[in-house]
């Protein structure tokens, strides 16, 4: 005898509304897939950066289409209108203080998944195309921050720009026209500004969102990498689900940030200079706080004269891009250990110690200037 | 098991401990402050990493940083919001060490975790704090005090004179000292925390040594680890968190300036005093300065010592015709 099937008709609005966008587009098998992805090994709070990062985004874009109601991208008014918006606008003040912190923020936060990913192994077979593409981002993140910096166009940024297009000039064959690329001619002017503002508004965001997607759409292909110790048994015994807990720890992360920069943002509005002019006078041209180390480097001895110039500005960033890139073709030992590769550690520790040291010595540098 | 409980050192037991309960209040605390800043009830100086370490390790740093205020004349900043972030801290704390420290004694130490765990460890945790902060505070700065000074004469010392000619450039001196006194400050902050991170590894070993053994076998263990750290209604949960977001979000909201929240007097950023510009050295231009100087001084010199010259046959011009005649030897006159 056919027992009858218990029909499970929706009965709830909502329920009602969900089974009919279901019947067309599968939301509750793309649901599935996307909420009951198992984390090997469990949800950890190592993993949280990813969404970080794509929460900071989110409120930049947010945060800077709100101030674009306001800035006017033209040598005449960029000053003006930013100081109208810290000054005059309603609550204008704390939405470009969260801004110029979210830019530092996402940096940071870079840098922190960068060196998990790196520090757990997470970049070796099969996930080398993950890591080339997470390095497209970190490119993409750094070129934020640059042509955002210029945007107020007070003395601040105008110099810090013309010092940073001064460095792309020292790249043989290619340098002078992309340094006149990026000016839109032979000085910082109006169109560099025009240029800036259309790439830090246009071309990032639209290239930011397509890498993302293709981050995302790999990462879910390979599966995370899971820790690097723990014997299968207990690997497999603390398997989560990325629903609820990963994402409960990715929200606690998000609010966690949220918190810190709204918090920043009230230790340290946003104050500008004087407005920008041909003529640095008596102000000392510095980047942005996360590119202070590199300055900092490059005022060595062994990086004067033109052959050090080009070292430093150029050489060197490029290999050291290079050596990222070539990673995982040439470091293929399935080890993922971090306490196990020796190497890998201590070129860690080196290199955060030496971005510590010289970001310190940058500072102590600004009373030696005069 | 006895044996991974006694193969496990204090450091890494208090360390699995602290790190997590550390940074589970952490983000609660961070909304507070964030209240406390919109409401204009903390004003922070420049020790603002500090102050957010100190009230991330709450746990350890609640009885400990009054003294270190009044005790070691440290300044973090002004406002009744400072002290009473740290006293809202104390039942956060009490509940992230319960969480944490129930779900570590089951799932390491294989143990049934005691009653009351997050109060008894919270309590322990705050007095070594107490007694050990201060002192690992005054320790560090005399440490990199001196060592600051003393990188300060190594960079200038006599032998690196040789290197450069007139000394070690600037750049390199700072790089040179910052790395000389950030290793040992570095160090001795490191073998300290050690210290007291073993310590309150060793506060938790003790309550582990006389808990009677979890039952069950791995899975279970596990099982048990896992509901631990789940709220028993997820629905009441999640509408007690949402509903307390939105009330966060609008109290954040109405309290929250207009515009730009003026500094209080007590951290307001000290006046830039324009100084005199001052002229750098430049060898090049000095030299040729000089140059011209001595040609000029030169050039006045042989015009007073012609001139000289000539007065002198002028007189012997005059007393020559005094004797009656022009002397045979009598100098020509020069003409300058």
């Amino acid at each position: 005898m056919k027992q009858p099937s218990i029909s499970s008709a929706p009965s709830t609005a909502i329920e009602k509304i969900v089974a009919f966008i279901d019947t067309r587009v599968g939301l509750k098998e793309i649901q599935a897939k996307m909420l009951n992805e198992p984390v090997p090994g469990g949800s950890r709070w190592a993993y949280v950066f990813g969404s970080i990062l794509l929460f900071i985004f989110a409120m930049q874009a947010l945060t800077g289409a709100l101030l674009m109601f306001y800035y006017v991208p033209t040598t005449d008014h960029a000053y003006a209108s930013t100081q109208y918006i810290i000054h005059e606008v309603d609550y204008g003040w704390f939405l470009l203080g969260y801004h110029f912190w979210g830019s530092s923020a996402m940096v940071v936060c870079v840098i922190a998944h960068m060196s998990q990913v790196f520090l757990w192994g997470a970049y070796k077979p099969p996930r080398e195309l993950l890591w080339l593409v997470g390095l497209a981002l970190f490119g993409i993140v750094i070129g934020f921050g640059f042509t955002g910096y210029l945007l107020p166009w007070d003395q601040r940024a105008y110099w810090a720009t013309t010092v940073g297009v001064e460095m792309v000039d020292k790249v043989p064959l290619l340098g002078d026209f992309l340094a006149r690329f990026l000016k839109g001619g032979p000085t910082p002017g109006q169109m560099t500004l025009s240029r800036f503002f259309v790439i830090h508004v246009m071309i990032l965001p639209a290239a930011l969102m397509a890498l993302a997607g293709l981050h995302l759409f790999l990462f879910r292909v390979a599966a995370p990498a899971g820790p690097f110790t723990g014997t299968p048994e207990e690997i497999k015994a603390k398997t989560d689900y990325f629903f609820p807990r990963q994402i409960w720890k990715d929200i606690v992360g998000m609010a966690a940030v949220f918190a810190t920069i709204c918090s920043l943002a009230f230790w340290e509005p946003v104050v500008l200079l004087e407005e920008a002019t041909p003529d640095p006078g008596e102000y000392h041209p510095e980047p942005e706080w996360y590119f202070l180390f590199y300055f900092q480097l490059l005022r060595l001895k062994i990086f004067a004269g033109e052959f050090g110039q080009f070292l430093g500005a150029v050489a060197l960033p490029v290999l050291f891009m290079i050596l990222l890139i070539a990673l995982p073709f040439f470091d293929k030992d399935p080890e993922r250990n971090i306490f196990k590769r020796p190497i890998a550690l201590i070129s860690w520790i080196v290199l955060m110690a030496v971005m510590v040291v010289f970001t310190v010595s940058a500072v102590i540098n600004r009373e030696f200037l005069d | 098991m006895a044996s991974e409980r006694e193969s496990m050192s204090p450091t890494k037991v208090g360390f699995g401990v602290l790190w997590p309960a550390c940074w589970t209040g952490l983000p609660i605390k961070l909304v507070f402050a964030l209240l406390a800043f919109a409401m204009g009830m903390m004003h922070f100086e420049g020790r603002l990493g500090i102050a957010f370490l100190m009230l991330l390790a709450s746990p350890v740093t609640v009885l400990a940083m009054p003294i270190i205020v009044m005790g070691l004349g440290s300044h973090f900043g002004e406002g009744l919001g400072l002290p009473l972030l740290f006293l809202l801290s104390i039942p956060i704390d009490i509940w992230a060490l319960d969480v944490v420290g129930r779900t570590f004694l089951l799932e390491r130490f294989r143990k049934e975790p005691p009653g009351g765990l997050g109060f008894t460890l919270w309590w322990k945790s705050a007095l070594a704090g107490a007694f050990f902060l201060p002192i690992m505070w005054f320790l560090v700065s005399v440490v990199t005090e001196t060592a600051v000074s003393t990188s300060h004469s190594l960079a200038q010392a006599e032998a690196l004179r040789g290197l450069f000619g007139t000394g070690l450039p600037i750049s390199e001196r700072i790089g040179l000292e910052v790395t000389l006194w950030g290793t040992i400050a570095s160090m001795v902050l490191i073998v300290l925390l050690t210290i007291g991170v073993s310590t309150v590894g060793r506060i938790v070993r003790d309550i582990a040594a006389v808990a009677p053994p979890a039952p069950g076998d791995y899975q279970a263990v596990i099982t048990r680890w896992d509901l631990m750290r789940v709220p028993g209604d997820q629905g009441l949960f999640l509408t007690g968190v949402t509903g307390t977001g939105v009330l966060m979000c609008l109290l954040f909201w109405a309290v929250l300036p207009v515009t730009t929240p003026h500094p209080h007097e007590c951290c307001t950023k000290p006046e830039v005093k324009v100084q005199a510009p001052f002229k750098p050295f430049k060898p090049i231009e000095a030299l040729t300065r000089n140059e011209q100087q001595i040609g000029e001084l030169a050039a006045q010199v042989e015009a007073l010592e012609q001139q000289k010259a000539g007065a002198q046959g002028e007189k012997e011009k005059g007393k020559g015709k005094a004797d009656g005649g022009t002397t045979a030897n009598a100098p020509a006159e020069m003409k300058l």
